[in-house]
């Protein structure tokens, strides 16, 4: 823990505090300042775009959870988001239950889902429990909500979500702008709570089986335990991403859950960088404001090439192929490290040695 | 009875094609260690590829010649560019990796060709069954299963008898000693890059002869890894074997278990078959054993 010269704690309150020094003090406010006023002034579409960054955000919570912080590696993770999402969507739908207790037990459903499918976990690792999850993926979304789901008193293939359903106590979540400061405070509850849970015992015990299940092992930690542990708090954070997700759309079908969304959430944490809260917001706005940003490039070019356009999907999807290998490739420690050399420069300047 | 042989031998038929990807992934993990999640697009890449030149109006077998040597460089390319500079990384870099390729290679497949669902015109084979006794199948069928069939027989044989074949044992059995025996282990994992995209590429034009080629036959890429591992990662014949017995699986289960549920079972049968074999052999037929007890 470094402090800037000057300041030093007489009181463990202030040993303790969150933010400590006047700068992070600043910082954070104008952070709080920007989220709250700032960017709802922006208009609509910044705040459609950043509401989309906020579910990247909530989805990759759990990726990084799993791969980041307990070694778990999984790639279907969008079959909890889905769960979430559905069985929220299926709670107020069928069962009247108000928003917020329908996403609290979407997402608890989620993760007793997440750690069915994480008890092979006790088994393998790697590659292995990489096809199950895989399995998972295949057989939650394309088999039993496709098939079963989806098909819930009569419906053929898609939940729709009439105007007006979703309300949290006597706010009618309808405009970009509601969504946004719902999205707001979900992200922060969901950051504040993984950071503090992975400085807990059990996160320690996350971070101990991720380094080494064997000597972790040896140290007292009941390792299928934690895991399962691991991939039900995963679950729980799919799920509430899920669950958020419908209150921005119109109708929930299985495409909005496809194995390639497990594969991109996997991408963004390894752009923003594997074991760090930071790289997953990084790799989360990194990710969607570069795809953004390619539309407004496409546009100008559409006229000549309008090939350009109606390709754009898959002009998306290459582009994204593409700076998941260029990471890979040249920065393996993802954008949080380069953030945190990029402080240690500001720190130590101008005796950078 | 009918049912259950014509289903059985239409799997043995769609499950050589299985087998000819399959051997692709496993010669990749075998020699380099790479878990390859791109399979399903080198088979896209490598169907749209003989699609074109067929429909430049080369025949047939001249387009598939012409989709190996294709292939064949496109190994070497994406092996030299993107996957050695991978080596001694992390498996989730390394899986990721792939992952992201198989971003990249779906594409440009998605752009250059677009989303419709293309045959060959004019039919490669010929359109009329066969009947034998009184089963009833395709002769696409029949003739896919022959060139794959062929084309196994090629692979096998260069791995057992060829110098180069020789090397790549060497170096998947252990890397060290080929080494300092001369045999050059890079090469061997470019052409075990180079393989994998000819042997894809076969695999998806003749799944393409089957049922018209559009963009998802890239899921054959997926519906592989059960079954290498079925057949236990880095054994070939296990590769074989496993592809053909999830083709007949696949069929089975479309069959019957089909009139049971709504739909669907027929593409999620080999993934529930495949983690009932992770929980009770995870290293398939003939993979090797590893035991590690946590």
């Amino acid at each position: 823990m470094y402090l800037p010269s000057g300041v030093y704690h007489e009181t463990y309150r202030a040993d303790h505090a969150w933010w400590q020094a006047t700068f992070v003090r600043a910082k954070m406010a104008f952070l709080v300042l920007l989220l709250i006023v700032g960017l709802p002034l922006a208009g609509n579409y910044a705040l459609s775009v950043a509401n989309i960054i906020g579910y990247t955000i909530l989805s990759a919570f759990g990726v990084q959870l799993l791969i980041g912080y307990s070694g778990q590696l999984t790639l279907g993770h969008a079959a909890f988001i889905a769960v979430g999402g559905y069985a929220t969507a299926i709670g107020m739908l069928q069962y009247g239950l108000p928003y917020p207790v329908s996403m609290a037990l979407g997402a608890i459903l989620a993760g007793l889902w997440s750690v069915l499918f994480g008890l092979p976990s006790a088994r393998v690792k790697g590659f292995y429990l990489i096809m199950t999850t895989m399995a998972a993926q295949f057989v939650t979304v394309d088999f039993i909500i496709t098939q079963y789901v989806s098909r819930v008193s009569g419906r053929e293939q898609s939940f729709s979500l009439p105007p007006g359903t979703i309300t949290v106590g006597p706010w009618v979540i309808d405009t970009e702008l509601k969504v946004y400061y719902l999205m707001i405070a979900l992200v922060t509850l969901c950051t504040m709570g993984m950071a503090n849970l992975l400085r807990t015992r059990v996160g320690r015990a996350w971070i101990a089986i991720r380094d080494n299940d064997i000597a972790a092992e040896m140290m007292g930690v009941n390792v299928v335990r934690y895991k399962l542990m691991a991939f039900f708090v995963a679950g729980v954070l799919g799920g509430l991403a899920g669950s958020f997700w419908i209150s921005s759309l119109y109708v929930v079908s299985p495409d909005h859950f496809q194995f390639s969304w497990s594969v991109w959430l996997v991408g963004v944490i390894l752009i923003g960088g594997v074991g760090s809260l930071h790289g997953v917001i990084f790799g989360s706005i990194f990710v969607t404001v570069l795809l953004e940003a390619l539309k407004f490039a496409v546009i100008p070019l559409s006229d000549a090439y309008p090939a350009l356009s109606t390709g754009f999907l898959y002009i998306k999807e290459g582009v994204f192929g593409l700076a998941i290998v260029v990471f890979l490739l040249y920065e393996p420690r993802g954008l949080a490290y380069r953030w945190q050399q990029l402080k240690n420069y500001f720190n130590l300047w101008p005796f950078a040695y | 009875m009918e049912t259950f042989l014509q289903l059985v031998i239409t799997g043995i038929l769609v499950g050589s094609i299985y087998a000819l990807v399959a051997l692709g992934w496993t010669i990749i993990y075998k020699c380099s260690g790479v878990l390859n999640l791109a399979m399903g697009e080198l088979t896209l890449l490598g169907a749209y590829v003989c699609l074109a030149f067929y429909t430049w109006g080369f025949p047939f077998p001249v387009a598939l010649l012409a989709t190996l040597i294709v292939g064949f460089v496109l190994g070497l390319l994406t092996e030299r560019l993107f996957l050695r500079r991978m080596i001694g990384q992390p498996i989730l870099a390394v899986i990721m990796i792939t992952a992201g390729l198989s971003f990249f290679f779906r594409a440009v497949v998605g752009f250059i060709w677009g989303t419709d669902t293309r045959v060959f015109t004019p039919p490669v084979f010929p359109t009329e069954p066969v009947r034998l006794g009184k089963m009833v199948m395709g002769q696409v069928y029949i003739w896919s299963f022959l060139a794959a069939l062929v084309l196994l027989l090629v692979f096998v044989g260069f791995f057992q008898y060829s110098r180069w074949g020789l090397s790549m044992q060497a170096a998947a059995d252990d890397e060290m000693a080929a080494l300092s025996l001369g045999v050059s282990v890079k090469r061997v994992y470019a052409l075990a890059w180079a393989i994998a995209f000819m042997a894809a590429g076969v695999g998806g034009t003749l799944l393409g002869n089957i049922n018209g080629l559009n963009i998802s036959v890239g899921y054959l890429g997926i519906l592989v890894l059960p079954a290498v591992v079925l057949g236990g990662l880095n054994s070939v014949p296990g590769a074989i074997v496993g592809g053909i017995t999830i083709g007949i699986l696949q069929n089975l289960s479309g069959g019957y278990l089909e009139q049971l549920t709504p739909g669907g079972v027929k593409d999620i049968a080999p993934f529930v078959f495949m983690v009932i074999i992770m929980l009770f052999r995870p290293y398939g037929l003939w993979g090797w054993e590893k035991i590690e007890r946590v």
